[in-house]
């Protein structure tokens, strides 16, 4: 399936929005997801071992 | 070096990521004081626990005003004592030390859970807050009978604690 259209087009110019969607939802995704388990699954399962760095 | 816009803005997006990682961690440390177990605590020579002045006779022991250490002989297979009360809302210094061979001592269901090495003192620290009954296992597998030790420890609310239970 070789079309005859070709159309060159500069560094710039080339803009993958799919890409750059699916990086931005995997973003969102993975903050949720440390942010419920640092804060929700590990802060919040009292008890935890506490002291003082020396 | 052209570097297209949108990949910029991912490098910058991971870069985030692994800040904001750094920084949570910074303040469960700093900030809660969630701590690691570590070496500081005593050695002691497991043949002759029962010569060290709070090994010998395990239990509870008020420190402080609001502030309890507990000494725990870890033996196969069982924790001497096997149920700890503690009153709700103070801070517990649980100490202990295996007889024979490795142990943990690991509260079910929360964060607080440590090796119990021979020749070693390990030394919990938690703040218990509302009543409750935490079951404790250990989870090193140490013989035949691993499965069968089980351990209490018994928050109680203020007003029902009897001080030193052995």
């Amino acid at each position: 399936m070789s079309s005859k259209l070709r159309r060159e087009i500069g560094h710039d110019e080339f803009d993958p929005k799919g890409t750059l969607a699916l990086i931005a939802i995997y973003f969102v995704i993975i903050s949720a997801l440390w942010v419920f388990m640092y804060f929700v699954e590990f802060l919040g399962n009292d008890l935890t071992i506490v002291g003082t760095i020396l | 070096m052209n570097i297209h816009t949108y990949e910029k803005f991912w490098l910058a997006a991971s870069m985030v990521l692994i800040v904001g990682f750094i920084l949570t961690i910074t303040y469960g440390t700093v900030g809660i004081g969630v701590a690691m177990v570590d070496d500081s605590g005593e050695t002691i020579n497991p043949e002759n626990i029962n010569d060290h002045p709070k090994f010998s006779s395990p239990g509870v022991e008020q420190v402080g005003e609001n502030e309890y250490d507990v000494y725990i002989q870890v033996v196969q297979f069982a924790f001497l004592p096997t149920e700890v009360e503690v009153p709700a809302h103070s801070t517990v210094n649980i100490h202990l030390t295996s007889r024979d061979v490795i142990h943990s001592y690991s509260v079910v269901g929360t964060n607080a859970n440590t090796m119990v090495i021979p020749g070693e003192v390990a030394e919990v620290t938690v703040n218990v807050d509302e009543p409750k009954e935490y079951g404790v296992i250990c989870t090193e597998y140490c013989g035949s009978g691993h499965h069968n030790m089980e351990g209490k420890l018994n928050v109680v609310p203020e007003e029902e604690f009897e001080g030193d239970s052995q």
